[in-house]
This record gives C-alpha cells, sequence and structure tokens, in this order.
C-alpha cells in the first residue's frame, strides 16, 4: 500500500467565512466557561505540586491546573509504559494504525473546541491554531498508513534454497518530549510515530501548554490505547531529565532549543546500570532560517511571504524566517516595502480574527527576546505597534536592516518576531552564508529564473527549501519536515522514512533444503 | 415570449453583433499589430508549454534590470518549455545564438511593450487622454482602471487614492470637450457621467484580511469616502471593483456603508461588480438588490455583471485548503448562471428599481442574451450598458456600437510594470481552453458559438 497515494491533509476551517468565524467565537465562549481545566494526575503518581498555564494574552485568565511531576512520577510512568509494552508490541499493525484512526476521527469531532483551546493556551492565532489540530490529525492518519504499508516488512534477493524475509519490531517505551508552539501536532507525530509502530509511549507536554497535551492523549485513550501504552506526565524539566536518563526508555522523540536537544542526545548515550540497549534520539531543534530574494523576484509576491514567514505566531516557529538575503539591486525597494508592510502589522489577542500577529508564550519568553533587542539599541529599526497595559506578552515585529554580521540578532535563534535584512552581491553569495550557517532547518527563494531555481534547489542548502512561496506550514505527507546540521538529527517528520527509527529491523533466513529438496 | 422564442431573438442579436464582429475585423488597420498577434494568439491555444514560456517572461519583463539578464530568462523559459513544445525548442534555439542575443532581447522587450500598449491605454490619464477622446468619437464611453504594484504599506495606499484623485481630475477636464452623445450620456434614470472611474479597495489599503473584513472598514473608508465626495463634486461615476473572493466582503461591506450617508444620497453615481462564477452569486445579487430597496438614492446605481478574472486563484486556493471552490469548475453551468443573473438584474430595472444593469462579455451568446431579453422586457435601448475590456474587446465593442447599444471600454492606465500583472491574466484569459474569445479566434461555427448553454 502506498502511503503518498491513499493520504490526504485535513481541509483547514474556512475562516473566511462569516458563519465559520461565528462558530469558533462560540466555541471559544463555550470553552472559556469550563476554566480552568482540571487535568487529573495519572494513577499511581504521587500528589505533587501544581502546574498552571495562563492565556499568554491575559496572563491572570487561568487555562488548566495539572500535576507538576517529579522524577519519581516519571519513574513511576515508565514502569507503566514498561509492563503494557508486551500486550501492546503484540497487537498486530492492522489494530494499531485503526486505533490511530479513531484517535483522529475524535480529534476532527473537537476540531472547534481544541483550536480554541490553542488560542487560549498558547497564544496561537485561529488560522494557525486550527492548522495545528489539522496537522495532528493528519500525522494520526499519516502513521496510521505509514505502519501497515511497514508491517510488510521489505523484499530481500532470493535464491533458491533459501528464504529471507525482513520484518519491523517495535523497541520499547518511548519518551516524547514536546513543545508549546505547536501544541498538538508535535507531539502527536511523535506519540503516534512510536505508538503506531508498538512501542508504549510516556508523554512530557511542554509546561506552557498542558491541556494540549492532554486533549491529545484523551482522544488516544478513548480510540483504545491502553491508559499504560500511553502515559501523560505533566511537568517542567525535572521529569524530563528523569525520562531521558532512565534506563527503561528506549527512545527519546524530543522537539524543541538546541541547547536541550545536544543534552538529551548527550545523556541518553550514557548507557544506565541494567540498560541492555542502546537508545535512540530524534531530535528536532532550532533554525536560524534565510530567504534569499533573487534580483528578479516578484517583490508583491516576495514581501507578504516575507511578512508572513517571519512573523506568524510572533516568529515562534522552527521554520520562521529570521533573515533576508537580498540581491543589492532590488535591496532598497524590498526594505522599503518590508518596513511599510510591518508598521501595517497589527498585534493583538490571538481570539481576535483582526489580529495578523499576537503574544509570545510568556514572560520568561518576552524577557529574552527583548534583551536581543535592549542588545541592538543603537541601530535602527522599524517595528508595529503593541497593545499596552493589558499584561499581554507582546513584542512588536521589528525589521533591522542592514546589521553587521557580528550583531547577536543576525548569528543567533531569536524565536520571535524579529527579522533582519542583509544585502548580498549575489544569490552564490546568500547561498555561502546559508551554508556557512549552524542550522538547516528550512530556507526560502525568491527567483523567477528556472536556472537558478533549479541550481539552489539542487544544493541541498537546508531541510525544507520553499521557493517562491512562505517558508512555513509544512504539511504532512506533501513536505516531509526537518534539516540537518543543528538543526536536527532526522529523519523528516511527515515524511516516507520518519517510522524507522522507532522499529528495529530483523532478518529470518530459512534453508529451505531438505534432502535436496527445496521445499 | 416563451423561451423559444427568446432564443429566437438571441440568434438574431448574435448574428447581428457577429456580422458587426467581421466588419470590425476587416478594418483591423486601427492596430497594424493586430493580425500577427491574432496569429500568436492562435499557436499559443495549442501550445500550452510555449504558452506559460511567454507569459513567464510578460511576467518578468520588467523585473529585468539589462538585456543580458532578458535574453537569459528568455532563454531559460524556452529551454524548460523545449521539452514538450517544438515551437519552443526552435525559439530556445534562436534565442541561444550569440549574434542574434542583443535583437532578440530587443525583439522581444518591444513585442511585450506593444503587446502591453495593446492593453493598457497609457501611463495614466493624461497619456492616455486622446485614447479615451477617440473611443468616444467611436461612440464608445470608458471607465478608466489604474493598474500598479499590490498596496502592502500605508503609503502605498495613499499614492493610489493620489492618482485615483488626480485621475478623476483629469477625466473630468478632458471628457468636457467631447462631442454630446446622447446614447453614452443619458438613460431613462438621467445623466450617465462621461468621467468614469473603477477602483481597486485593496489598492487603498494595506489592511484586507480575508478572516476579518471588518478591518479595511476602518483602514479604506477615508480614502474611499473622499473619492466619493470628489466624484460628487465633479459629477463623476465612482464604480468599485471586485477581486479575490477573499476580499469581496470588505469591499461590498465597505462601500454600501459609504453610500448609504446622508451626504450621498442624491450623488455620485456609483456601482459595483457581480462576479457571476461564484456559486453564490445570486445570494450577492439578492443582497445588493435588498441594499437598494431600502436604501433608495437620488442617483442610481450601477451593478455590472462580470464572469469573473480569478478563476485559476479561487480554483488553486480552494484546492490548497481542501475546500470546495467557489466557483463553477464547468463552464457550461456558468454562462447558464450568467444568463441566470442578468435576467435576474434586468427584471429589477424593468421593475422600477434605480439600477443600472451592465453587463461585461467578450462571449457573444451573453451579450447577444442581454439584448434579446432587455427587448422582451420591453426596455429602452439605453436601459442595458454593454461593457468590454480594452485590447480584448474591440472588435466586440465596435460591433456593439455598429448595433446601436452603449458600450463601455474598461480602459487600464499605468506603466510597464504595473500592467505585466494585469497582461498576464488577460492572455491567460483569451488563451485558456474555455475561452470564447479564444474559440473565436480558432474560427468556430458562429451558430455554435451562440448555443444556448
Amino acid at each position: 500500500m502506498s502511503t503518498e497515494s491513499t493520504f490526504r491533509n485535513e481541509p483547514a476551517l474556512e475562516f473566511r467565512r462569516e458563519s465559520v468565524r461565528a462558530q469558533a467565537l462560540r466555541a471559544l465562549a463555550e470553552l472559556r466557561t469550563k476554566l480552568p481545566l482540571r487535568i487529573g494526575p495519572a494513577s499511581g503518581a504521587s500528589a505533587s505540586g501544581e502546574l498552571l498555564s495562563y492565556n499568554p494574552a491575559n496572563p491572570a485568565e487561568l487555562i488548566a491546573v495539572a500535576p507538576d511531576g517529579s522524577a519519581a512520577d516519571a519513574r513511576a510512568a515508565l514502569v507503566r509504559a514498561d509492563a503494557a509494552f508486551a500486550s501492546w508490541s503484540a497487537l498486530d499493525a492492522g489494530t494499531r494504525a485503526a486505533t490511530l484512526q479513531r484517535a483522529a476521527g475524535l480529534l476532527r469531532e473537537r476540531r472547534l473546541e481544541l483550536a480554541a483551546l490553542e488560542v487560549l493556551e498558547a497564544g496561537k492565532p485561529w488560522p494557525e491554531a486550527d492548522a495545528d489540530v489539522c496537522e495532528a490529525i493528519d500525522f494520526l492518519e499519516y502513521y496510521a498508513l505509514g505502519a501497515l504499508a511497514l508491517d510488510q516488512g521489505r523484499l530481500l534477493p532470493q535464491l533458491p534454497g533459501e528464504r529471507n524475509t525482513l520484518r519491523y519490531y517495535a523497541r520499547g517505551p518511548h519518551a516524547v518530549i514536546a513543545p508549546w508552539n505547536f501544541p498538538m501536532a508535535i507531539p502527536a507525530g511523535m506519540v503516534s510515530a512510536a505508538l503506531v509502530t508498538g512501542n508504549t509511549v510516556v508523554f512530557k507536554p511542554a509546561e506552557q501548554t498542558p491541556a494540549c497535551g492532554h486533549a491529545l492523549v484523551q482522544a488516544l485513550h478513548s480510540a483504545g490505547v491502553p491508559e499504560d501504552a500511553l502515559v501523560l506526565l505533566t511537568g517542567a524539566d525535572e521529569p524530563a531529565r528523569e525520562l531521558v536518563a532512565h534506563p527503561l526508555v528506549h527512545g527519546i522523540a524530543f522537539t524543541g532549543s538546541c541547547a536541550a536537544g545536544q543534552h538529551i542526545i548527550h545523556a541518553a548515550a550514557q548507557a544506565q546500570p541494567g540498560q541492555r540497549h542502546v537508545k535512540r534520539v530524534i531530535a528536532e531543534m532550532g533554525g536560524k532560517n534565510c530567504i534569499i530574494v533573487d534580483a528578479d523576484a516578484d517583490l508583491d509576491d516576495a514581501v507578504p511571504a516575507i511578512i508572513k514567514s517571519a512573523f506568524g505566531f510572533a516568529g515562534q516557529k522552527c521554520s520562521a524566517a529570521a533573515r533576508v538575503l537580498v540581491c543589492e539591486q532590488i535591496a532598497d525597494a524590498l526594505n522599503e516595502r518590508l518596513a511599510g508592510a510591518i508598521q501595517a502589522l497589527r498585534v493583538g489577542p490571538a481570539e481576535d480574527f483582526a489580529c495578523d500577529l499576537a503574544t509570545v508564550i510568556d514572560a520568561e519568553a518576552l524577557a529574552r527576546i527583548n534583551a536581543f533587542l535592549d542588545g541592538a539599541e543603537h541601530e535602527p529599526r522599524v517595528q508595529a505597534e503593541v497593545p499596552v497595559g493589558t499584561g499581554g506578552h507582546y513584542v512588536p515585529p521589528t525589521l533591522f536592516v542592514d546589521l553587521p554580521p557580528s550583531s547577536r540578532i543576525v548569528r543567533e535563534e531569536v524565536f520571535g518576531p524579529v527579522l533582519s535584512s542583509e544585502r548580498v552581491a549575489s544569490v552564490d553569495e546568500a547561498v555561502r552564508i546559508v551554508q556557512e550557517g549552524d542550522f538547516g532547518l528550512t530556507g526560502g527563494l525568491f527567483s523567477r529564473s528556472p536556472q537558478t531555481i533549479e541550481h539552489v534547489s539542487r544544493l541541498g542548502i537546508v531541510g525544507n527549501l520553499y521557493v517562491n512561496r512562505e517558508i512555513t506550514g509544512a504539511m504532512v505527507g506533501r513536505h516531509p519536515f526537518g534539516g540537518g546540521r543543528l538543526s536536527g538529527t532526522g529523519p523528516k517528520a511527515g515524511g516516507p522514512d520518519y517510522l524507522l527509527t522507532f522499529v528495529e529491523a530483523r532478518s529470518v533466513s530459512e534453508n529451505t533444503v531438505r534432502h535436496g529438496l527445496v521445499i | 415570449m416563451d423561451d423559444a422564442q427568446l432564443e429566437e431573438r438571441v440568434h438574431e442579436c448574435g448574428q447581428r453583433l457577429a456580422a458587426g464582429l467581421a466588419g470590425a475585423d476587416t478594418g483591423g488597420l486601427r492596430h497594424p499589430l493586430a493580425a500577427g498577434e491574432r496569429r500568436m494568439m492562435r499557436s499559443l491555444i495549442g501550445d500550452p508549454r510555449l504558452r506559460a514560456a511567454l507569459f513567464r517572461f510578460v511576467d518578468v519583463r520588467p523585473a529585468c534590470h539589462s538585456r543580458t539578464e532578458l535574453v537569459r530568462h528568455l532563454s531559460e523559459f524556452l529551454e524548460e518549455a523545449g521539452a514538450g513544445s517544438g515551437n519552443a525548442r526552435r525559439l530556445a534555439r534562436l534565442t541561444g545564438r550569440r549574434e542574434l542575443t542583443l535583437p532578440t532581447a530587443g525583439a522581444a522587450g518591444l513585442g511585450v511593450a506593444s503587446m502591453a500598449h495593446r492593453f493598457i491605454a497609457g501611463e495614466d490619464a493624461q497619456a492616455a487622454a486622446p485614447e479615451l477622446s477617440s473611443l468616444w468619437e467611436q461612440g464608445r464611453c470608458v471607465t478608466l482602471d489604474l493598474l500598479g504594484e499590490a498596496t502592502l504599506t500605508e503609503s502605498e495606499g495613499e499614492r493610489y487614492a493620489q492618482r485615483c484623485t488626480q485621475t478623476l481630475r483629469a477625466l473630468a477636464q478632458m471628457s468636457a470637450g467631447w462631442a454630446p452623445n446622447q446614447l453614452l450620456e443619458h438613460d431613462g434614470l438621467g445623466p450617465l457621467p462621461r468621467a468614469n472611474l473603477s477602483v481597486k479597495v485593496s489598492a487603498l489599503t494595506p489592511h484586507l484580511r480575508a478572516n476579518a473584513p471588518e478591518r479595511a472598514l476602518s483602514a479604506a473608508r477615508d480614502r474611499l469616502l473622499e473619492l466619493l465626495r470628489l466624484a460628487r463634486e465633479l459629477d463623476a461615476h465612482l464604480h468599485v471593483d471586485m477581486e479575490s473572493l477573499d476580499t469581496r466582503e470588505s469591499i461590498t461591506e465597505l462601500f454600501l456603508e459609504l453610500l448609504a450617508l446622508d451626504e450621498f444620497a442624491d450623488g455620485p453615481p456609483a456601482g459595483i461588480v457581480l462576479q457571476g462564477y461564484l456559486t453564490d452569486s445570486e445570494e450577492q445579487l439578492e443582497r445588493l438588490l435588498g441594499w437598494l430597496e431600502q436604501h433608495p438614492r437620488g442617483a442610481p446605481f450601477t451593478i455590472r455583471l462580470v464572469k469573473g478574472a480569478y478563476w485559476d486563484h479561487e480554483v488553486v486556493l480552494a484546492a490548497q485548503h481542501g475546500w470546495r471552490a467557489p466557483v463553477f469548475t464547468d463552464r457550461r453551468s456558468c454562462d447558464r448562471h450568467y444568463e441566470h443573473l442578468t435576467r435576474r438584474l434586468l427584471d429589477a430595472r424593468a421593475g422600477g428599481m434605480a439600477l443600472r444593469p451592465a453587463i461585461a462579455s467578450h462571449n457573444l451568446r451573453s451579450l447577444a442574451h442581454a439584448i434579446a431579453y432587455s427587448d422582451a422586457l420591453g426596455l429602452a435601448p439605453d436601459a442595458l450598458e454593454l461593457q468590454v475590456l480594452r485590447g480584448l474587446g474591440d472588435d466586440t465593442a465596435a460591433a456593439i456600437a455598429t448595433y446601436g447599444r452603449r458600450v463601455r471600454v474598461y480602459c487600464p492606465v499605468g506603466d510597464l510594470v504595473a500592467g505585466m500583472a494585469y497582461l498576464v491574466r488577460r492572455l491567460l484569459e483569451n488563451t485558456s481552453n474555455d475561452s470564447f474569445l479564444a474559440a473565436q479566434t480558432t474560427g468556430a461555427d458562429i451558430n455554435l458559438l451562440l448555443e444556448r448553454p
């Protein structure tokens, strides 16, 4: 069965229709009557402290109360996942795939409610919140199909008197450590890939978005994943560190910062007493993504795409654009239009459909990004206005032009609505700059020359190159996502190779000759 | 009049228009390049790869900073198209020969510029003045459309508003000297202004948002308000164009809200566009008619019925998001619906509304149907206005004028950079398989072209 031929992305909600927006706002109002959401401790967990999540646009609004898991909770969760492994991995692939598809159906039934939850808990504007729910559904459907394909094994060369087979096997309990910026989609991908291939999972959502993580787990449990095969572990760093270090863990799927990812890779490499396997790590880390603008680019297209790539969800995507590398012939024209377009951006609460971008996730992020901006205090900049006096974590979308290459804003990942525009002599120079960067996640090229497009595409300078379009918004199946260098380990999420990391291939070679007869 | 009788009348009108077309065709001296271009159009319709290559060249032409760049792009497009098109391969070999390179660039550049000139009346209203008055002398009135780059910033919106202001003034001034023409200047609802401007609300503000139509209401309000005031002062007609579906709500809401203000109770004459290819266009029409009933104004309201020029955009956008396409995907249903809307508009006028139906089409059948139905309702000939695009509908305009009906020519003005996007859209339209003009160019039988959709 070919995954690619049967898979279709979940259609986005058509918010351009007034009736759909009205439904969404009703769902949001309905959700508000249930706040704060209370997430109970997993059975067997110790009564630890509480983890609270807030609306980033209004930190006085409490969204969810969850257990603040400890190292002991992590250990207890792993023991359960380990005990559940034998029976879950023994199910046939079709049963597990069907379970994922049922979970996808459950998420589909709650589309508006879940998008509303992301709006409130992650400060994610409506279209992007809905896209995240769709992507979660996509991952469940896509990996379900992928697991069925994988279950067929691989064809091997066969000789007379010899029967060779290759099958894939589950490995054991996995730890999934997820970020808050795609609070349902990214964990849905990592959790479902591990589960559908027969592994059990302890899933720790980001401390900022426990309710989004809980909603995903709820759907999978309701669909038939046993409680112990998927254990939700809410909390901050402590339980995550314990998961990574614990000998029962066979694999770790992580998406987050580069520093945390490298720490995980390091810690996972240290075998613990009693550990009889090598832990595998999939880490999807950061980006410092560049958009190259050729001299023949159409600025009517390039400017809106750059704005969307840099400032959508306030730049809090690992795929977001951080640098524009523009050929000098059109640099002034581009910078002038970018500046004007930024000033036309409207910043406000995510729930307001009229806003282009909203808050950053929390006070810590606000302080971190402001430190970047303060560090460049002498540099001229262009900014949009932000709401004041609301208590929301707003950072003004900001453009810097012609910063020196040594500037922190040019070199480091800001993970916020900050864009730098730099002049280059040619597309080739821009390509060199991209190749010399620490990261290699996404990138963009605006050009109308077929040869330039072909040339840059072939170089493979980043994991996901987007030509003449925005560089965010990868679609499961259509745009397998992930990068090289310090951006991650691969393989690409939402692509044909992803599930292989969660399984072990075993081959059997049987001698089929008895007394000279091939049987 | 029953159905069969109407059909008979449609065919008669159509034959008469076609006869006018044929006459215009032999008088093609007005555009010395017309015959060559027609030949080129014919070859493009049959060669989609060459068509794509040439359109990409037209598209990139203003962004090429030198002749070398021009040639490089042209040869790259042709080379890519060469795999599936013999014509493109031959042309690619030609552009690749060094001794031909510079002349090729010059010719290609000139070719695009001259083609652009066919569609674009001039850099601005002043430059287009001779063309506009010559159209008037030939019995055709005009509406001007200002081409420009996308409005992404406030200053770009402001600049567009200024161009609109200048254009309105220039039009009022130049048209004052035109000779009187009863058919073009009066209908049963009163005088028709000679000065007529079509405005794009999306060019007035960078704040149009599909998911928040209310945002443009405040952002574009002041600029559109000023234009309405100026139009009233100059006694000009102000029309707002429609663009992609994403902007329809903003444009409609804003325009109707402003027109309902007391200060515009008696003017200016104004109008809006209805895109027949949208599957919900009938609801949109009912909404407009309902508004008109609730807000009776002294100045008549024009509804220009078009098929719609963003078909590909709407289909692609919907497909990429997994949405049902908001447009008819079958040409015949679309044409049928267009006729249905035509009848609804003419019925409303016959019912006594202060409504001016304007049927904008290059489809002879659609035009003939409008004339026949209008006549069948007993409406005066001046109650119906027909509209065509400059460059594409020149022959059609001549045929309509010969028929003795009012025809308004939609004349874009602007510079080459701005004009290219427009030019590509028009060329696409003109050479698509479904295009009426394409069928006409390739010499389809007139009776087939007039068949009921």
